[in-house]
């Protein structure tokens, strides 16, 4: 132990940050049986693919399995239990149950309780940082941002910006992120920090909150064996800075073994044992394994207990040993009132040293103090939404390629049909191809914003969804921010789509005709991203979004007034065309151009006169005027943001799925 | 064992480094430094036949670059110094890839085939020339070996699907491998995403592999205490350099020599890797734990251990008449047509298993020509009812759309047979472009019979040209933009690695495309000189050519109801005969018709050449 301590950090700091001066947290589960029906966990879609239609869906009784079988313990602040489980599956159910995040399952008896009061979203929320499996942060935005921004949304009112910025130093440095809090993040197309960085990233967002419990869910997979001691050393010491401490391993090291107060082993469900750490050994022993010496206990008796699934004979052999173990266990704690083993013999000298030991020993009043209750506070609302609206927009800045490619994108496209429908040659335009300039001009640019919408909202919607079940902020300021976030960089695109564009095809030189151009192109893009929002919060997968995004953009174009003629479309379609904004778009734009224009028409010898007017009458684009088609197109727009903040409202798409 | 050749693999003095932008783009002033990162440092050590090496360390010490540096890898083979030499002999450039056989961290396999097939194809692409017989008895000796056999016929899968388990997907990796009876294999974090019982197992099957007389090195993470006596020789790296490298119990008395003995109750690779890590919390504690290190290492530079090493190279190097030559990997691999037929055969097999994905290819087209019917409903013969209008419409919709599917089809099929292709052309299976052919053949004919059955539906439906040989020019005209649409889309995803990208790419430059070339949205004879030029390039133009005069030659107009139009009575109605049109807006085009076909089809063999050119320049960009 010397040794080690010579190799791993001593802990020397007894900084504030380790110590938690609320009042302390009991979890308490009793009986809990919890039951998994893993058919219902595959989403809709997914089962379509497999060609499995709804009617066939009945349930299949192999399908439920029972996750957690009545499992019993009680924990307190001070302590850290650590999950070990052995079959690879349904590790985190236990985590999902006492977070209220159940994917499919039920429970089927017993409780879960927080502090006397049954587990509920909102408690979850406010007591409990969850750690998950999976890395769901924003790619472009570095690891010292990524912190600070959650900083500001997590950490009460009372926190000045420097204590702020001195928590993110801090969780830094204790998570070794130093030599990397300048890159970005990254993730599977940009280059960023590590696997093992980015985990630490992840524990790093729900550490600088820190609240009374902490669970979680396999914090050291992935972490090469250094920096997982030292987050386990880490964790220990907030569990005795007076938190409770809950995690999920997989093959614990016996050097982090050792630093576990708390063991729960289970197998496929079934509690084998827990209790201290140190004693687990001994109830081996004296139920009639002992552990071999110099090997790993945690190692040994997981295998002991595991399922081995290579033939069907040791299948069924090691599912009896672990069913008789369980029971044995059963019957061991029944008398004791928090279910933990106890080795009798020395209950006083061990147990002590688990409980009181561990109990906060330096919460001096000063501290108590300082984090009183009552300011316990969130950000408000405008805060929250100024800190979401940088973050948006710094994530969005940072992506320079993906900048730069959109801007080249929109003047490329500009350039082409500019100089498609160069205007300044011999003779104007004729009428036939100024509306189909202006029908490309209107057309061209919303459909490359909604794919480019689609796409961007399902890579950050994973982060969003997360932090919508963390109840980080509530959606108002995510959808104010993120619908205003995105406006600068669509006026710079209408700009600079809509200039050389413009010029190039000589369209009516008059100012005023400009301005209420590109005020079209405007309203154009704006309706086509709101409808890329909605249509990527109402979908769950990027394929059916993009697939169905596609349709609706299609139909808006069909029937668009121009491909085929209004008069000529049959009811259905021409009610769709009534909220096709690529309709109203053309409209306005033409009716911008051709009023108060006449234009010379030859047919043999005859020449004669057609007035703008009659040219709108005759394509049918004259029905309203211009100002209630700008009310119209922001009525659409107002329309899809409503559907959106409605579909992020009320649809609760899981921030797991993407395929 | 006493038949095995002795072979040995010594590495000597080997150094890497990359030159290193020090910031991001916006921090400008530190963006503009470089610096140099030393990624390997002075790496030497030797292994001899039987023998299973385990690289350990932290992550970023440096492992997987090692690796990389034996088989060949490395991305910037100028910043690379030393020698690596297989029974004395220093290799070359193209000798690398025959010589080691490589298994990536992460699994690369068709996920429709079963086990059996997945290894009996890359036995026909690496071994034509054995007859049937003896590749299936290869295979099943294979099989054994890794215990795989009772598994033979089960579906691979994938992380949707479902399938067979990590632990089984890494053994067949490894088993693809042995297929070629490599005498050194290298594995790179080969129990990494697995749980400990297969890890274990997974490391003893490799430990019996080496014991057979290969050469084995691996590099792991986390390696359990029972593991400590398998393995042969044991290297620890940190920072770029070889901390230690030698057999179990030399570790346990160097590691006492230097002053820090192991703990009796801990996993002796963990203490170690441990004792040889930095801590980075904070410049002291880095300062305190980077020394530690320099000194375990300069204590090893200076062992006996690190001169014997040194001593046996250059043993080697001086006998190299006495050794065997460089034991190639078996290499008959058959001619391009073969392999070509193999994987084309392969391909087929795989997708042929994926219903929904076949249902999908197949009536996606005519998805897309119901929802055109929907719109269109009949096409009349009446100018005041839009005769024209709606009828270039249904030419620009039948350009544009096909392509955009074939877009979909590539991008949602091809990606995962590049990865299987990256991956077996580095084992020198094939080459890449031999993966895209294999894959255009496999799709023409579903291409085809999916245009098929739109053609069919839409065009009786909305009612165009009732003659049978009209029908047959439009459907061979719309075929070529859907597979072109396709072929496009390889040849971007030859070169660019998203697919997200390449959707966006092709998407525009096939709406681009039909901006300029089909001469519907915009008549060629008023486009700008430059223009004109471009959509010769354009297949829509010949295409929308063909489909306009197909379409508009025979077609006589009414208007408003009367069948007979006076000439000039409106202004509305400018035409009678569908060949006015042809001549005012293509002039020329009906004399054109063969040529325009000629020139469409041309581009199926041209963009074909420009797909193999692209995965010629793959062979080149990618990195690992």
């Amino acid at each position: 132990m010397e040794l080690q301590d010579t190799i791993f950090c001593s802990e020397d700091d007894n900084s504030l940050y380790f110590t938690y001066s609320g009042k302390s947290n009991v979890l308490e589960v009793r009986n809990l049986n919890y039951q998994v029906d893993v058919a219902s966990q595959i989403p809709w879609y997914q089962k379509l693919s497999e060609l499995k239609m709804p009617w066939t869906y009945d349930t299949d009784p192999n399908s439920h399995v029972r996750a957690i079988q009545n499992l019993t313990f009680k924990i307190k602040s001070g302590q850290m239990l650590a999950l070990i489980e052995s079959s690879a599956c349904r590790r985190t159910s236990l985590f999902d149950v006492i977070t209220c995040r159940d994917h499919g399952g039920k429970i089927v008896s017993g409780q879960v309780l927080i502090n006397g009061k049954p587990s509920t979203h909102q408690l979850v929320k406010k007591c409990i940082a969850h750690v998950r499996q999976d890395d769901r942060l924003l790619p472009n935005l570095t690891v010292r941002e990524t912190l600070l921004f959650i900083a500001k949304l997590r950490l009460p009112k009372t926190f000045s910006e420097s204590e702020r910025e001195k928590r993110v130093e801090e969780v830094i440095a204790e998570l070794r992120l130093r030599q990397c809090a300048n890159t970005k993040v990254g993730n599977e197309y940009t280059r960023g920090v590590s696997g093992g960085e980015r985990r630490r990233v992840s524990i790093g967002v729900q550490l600088l909150w820190n609240p009374g419990i902490l669970i979680f869910d396999e914090p050291t997979s992935g972490l090469d064996s250094f920096t997982a001691h030292n987050l386990v050393i880490t964790l220990s010491r907030l569990a005795r800075g007076n938190r409770l401490v809950l995690l999920s391993v997989h093959q614990p090291r016996s050097d982090i073994y050792q630093l576990f107060d708390l063991i729960l082993l289970m197998t496929s469900g079934a509690t084998i044992y827990c209790g201290a750490a140190q004693d687990m050994v001994q109830y081996f022993e004296e139920i009639g394994y002992p552990c071999p010496t110099y090997s790993n206990p945690a190692d040994f008796y997981v295998d002991l207990t595991s399922v081995d699934r290579q033939t069907e004979e040791t299948k069924m052999e090691s599912l009896q040993r672990a069913s008789s173990l369980a029971a044995l266990f059963h019957e061991k704690v029944k008398h004791f009132d928090d279910f933990l083993w106890k080795n009798r013999s020395e209950d006083d000298e061990n147990t002590v040293s688990i409980s009181t030991d561990l109990s906060p020993p330096f919460v001096s009043e000063e501290l108590i103090n300082m984090n009183s209750h009552s300011t316990d506070q969130l950000p408000g609302w405008f805060q929250q939404f100024t800190v979401l609206l940088s973050r948006q927009v710094s994530n969005n800045v940072r992506d320079l390629s993906a900048l730069l490619i959109r801007g080249f994108e929109a003047l490329l496209m500009s350039l082409l049909i500019g100089f498609l429908y160069y205007g300044h040659g011999k003779t104007r335009l004729s009428i036939q191809d100024t509306s189909a300039l202006l029908y490309m001009m209107g057309a061209l640019i919303p459909f490359t914003v909604v794919f480019e919408g689609i796409t961007k909202c399902h890579s950050e919607r994973v982060v969003l969804y997360q932090d919508l079940e963390d109840g980080l902020y509530p959606i108002g300021p995510y959808f104010s921010a993120k619908v205003l976030g995105e406006l600068p960089e669509q006026c710079v695109l209408v700009i600079i789509y809509g200039i050389p564009i413009y010029w190039l095809a000589n369209l009516s030189p008059e100012s005023e005709h400009f301005f209420l151009n590109l005020l079209f192109f405007m309203f154009g893009t704006c309706c086509a991203r709101t409808m890329a929002l909605w249509i990527s919060a109402l979908l769950p997968t990027m394929q059916i979004s993009a697939f169905f995004g596609n349709m609706l953009y299609t139909t808006f174009f069909l029937s668009g007034g121009f491909l085929i003629s209004l008069q000529n479309l049959w009811t259905v379609p021409s009610w769709i065309s009534k909220v096709s904004f690529v309709r109203w778009c053309f409209e306005g734009l033409m009716q911008v151009q051709f009023t108060g224009l006449t234009y010379t028409m030859n047919s043999g010898n005859v020449s004669y006169s057609v007035s703008g007017k009659l040219v709108l009458r005759a394509m049918d684009l004259d029905s309203h005027p211009l100002y209630a088609i700008c009310l119209i197109l922001a009525g659409i727009s107002t329309g899809f943001l409503i559907l959106y903040y409605l579909s992020l409202r009320f649809i609760n798409q899981k921030s797991n799925q993407d395929w | 064992m006493v038949s095995v050749p002795q072979n040995n693999v010594s590495v000597l003095k080997v150094s890497y480094t990359v030159r290193e932008r020090l910031g991001p783009w916006w921090d400008i002033s530190s963006y503009h430094k470089k610096w140099t990162r030393q990624i390997l440092k002075d790496v030497s050590f030797h292994i001899e036949s039987g023998q299973i090496m385990g690289i350990l360390g932290n992550s970023g010490s440096g492992k997987t670059t090692l690796l990389d540096a034996i088989a060949g890898r490395l991305s910037h083979k100028s910043n690379f110094v030393g020698q690596v030499y297989v029974n004395g002999h220093e290799l070359h450039q193209d000798q690398f890839q025959d010589c080691f056989s490589y298994v990536l961290q992460n699994d690369t396999l068709l996920s429709y085939l079963t086990i059996e097939e997945s290894l009996t194809y890359i036995a026909l692409l690496a071994l034509q020339k054995h007859s049937c017989d003896s590749i299936k008895k290869k295979v099943d000796a294979v099989m054994a070996e890794l215990r795989l056999s009772h598994v033979a016929n089960s579906v691979i899968g994938s992380r949707i699907l479902g399938g067979i388990s990590e632990g089984e997907r890494r053994r067949v990796s490894v088993a693809a491998q042995l297929l070629q009876d490599p005498q050194v294999m290298l594995l790179d974090e080969p129990t990494t995403g697995l749980d400990c019982m297969t890890a274990n197992q997974i490391v003893m099957l490799l430990s019996e592999l080496a014991q057979k007389g290969r050469i084995v090195i691996i590099t792991v993470h986390q390696p359990r205490s029972e593991l400590f006596q398998v393995f042969n020789k044991i290297c620890i790296m940190s920072f770029g350099e070889l901390v230690f490298c030698g057999g179990p119990s030399d570790m346990i008395t160097f590691f006492e020599s230097c002053g820090y003995s192991c703990p009796e109750h801990s996993n002796p690779f963990d203490f170690y890797v441990d004792l040889t890590s930095v801590d980075t919390q904070s410049k002291v504690r880095e300062l305190e734990t980077y020394s530690r290190v320099q000194t375990i290492s300069t204590a090893y530079k200076s062992s006996e251990l690190f001169l014997n090493t040194l001593e046996a190279i250059e043993e080697t190097k001086c006998k190299v008449k006495d050794l065997p030559p460089i034991p190639f990997k078996c290499k008959d691999s058959p001619d391009s047509f073969a392999k070509l037929w193999i994987l084309l055969r392969r391909i087929t097999r795989n997708f042929s298993r994926d219903k929904v994905g076949l249902i999908m290819r197949l009536s996606q087209n005519l998805l897309f020509g119901l929802f055109m019917a929907f719109f269109l409903l009949r096409l009349s013969d009446d100018l005041l009812k839009g005769a024209v209008q709606d009828r270039v419409g249904f030419i620009y919709q039948c350009m544009s759309a096909p392509p955009h599917t074939g877009i979909l089809n590539a991008l949602a099929l091809f990606p995962a047979l590049r990865a299987v292709g990256d991956q077996e052309s580095k084992d020198g299976l094939y080459q890449k472009w031999h993966m895209l052919l294999a894959y255009v053949l496999h799709f023409l004919p579903f291409s085809v019979i999916s245009v098929a059955l739109f053609s069919i539906f839409i065009y009786w439906t909305v009612g165009l040209h009732p003659a049978a040989s009209s029908f047959g020019y439009f459907f061979a005209a719309v075929t070529v933009p859907h597979i072109v649409g396709e072929l496009l889309t390889l040849v971007f995803l030859g070169v660019i690695q998203n697919p997200n990208v390449v959707n966006g790419g092709v998407g525009l430059l096939n709406v681009a495309g039909v901006l300029v070339g089909s001469g519907l949205v915009r008549s060629l004879e008023d486009m700008p000189t430059a223009f004109k030029m471009l959509s010769y390039l354009t297949f829509q133009k010949y295409g929308s050519e063909i489909l306009i005069v197909n379409e508009f030659s025979g077609l006589k107009f009414t208007c408003g109801g009367l069948s007979n139009i006076s000439t000039g009575v409106e202004a509305s109605c400018p035409f009678s005969h569908g060949t006015q049109f042809i001549e005012r807006n293509f002039p020329g085009a009906g004399s054109r018709f063969t040529t325009d076909f000629l020139l469409l089809y041309a581009f199926l063999p041209a963009l074909i050449t420009l797909a193999i050119i692209s995965f010629k320049i793959r062979d080149i960009t990618i990195l690992r």
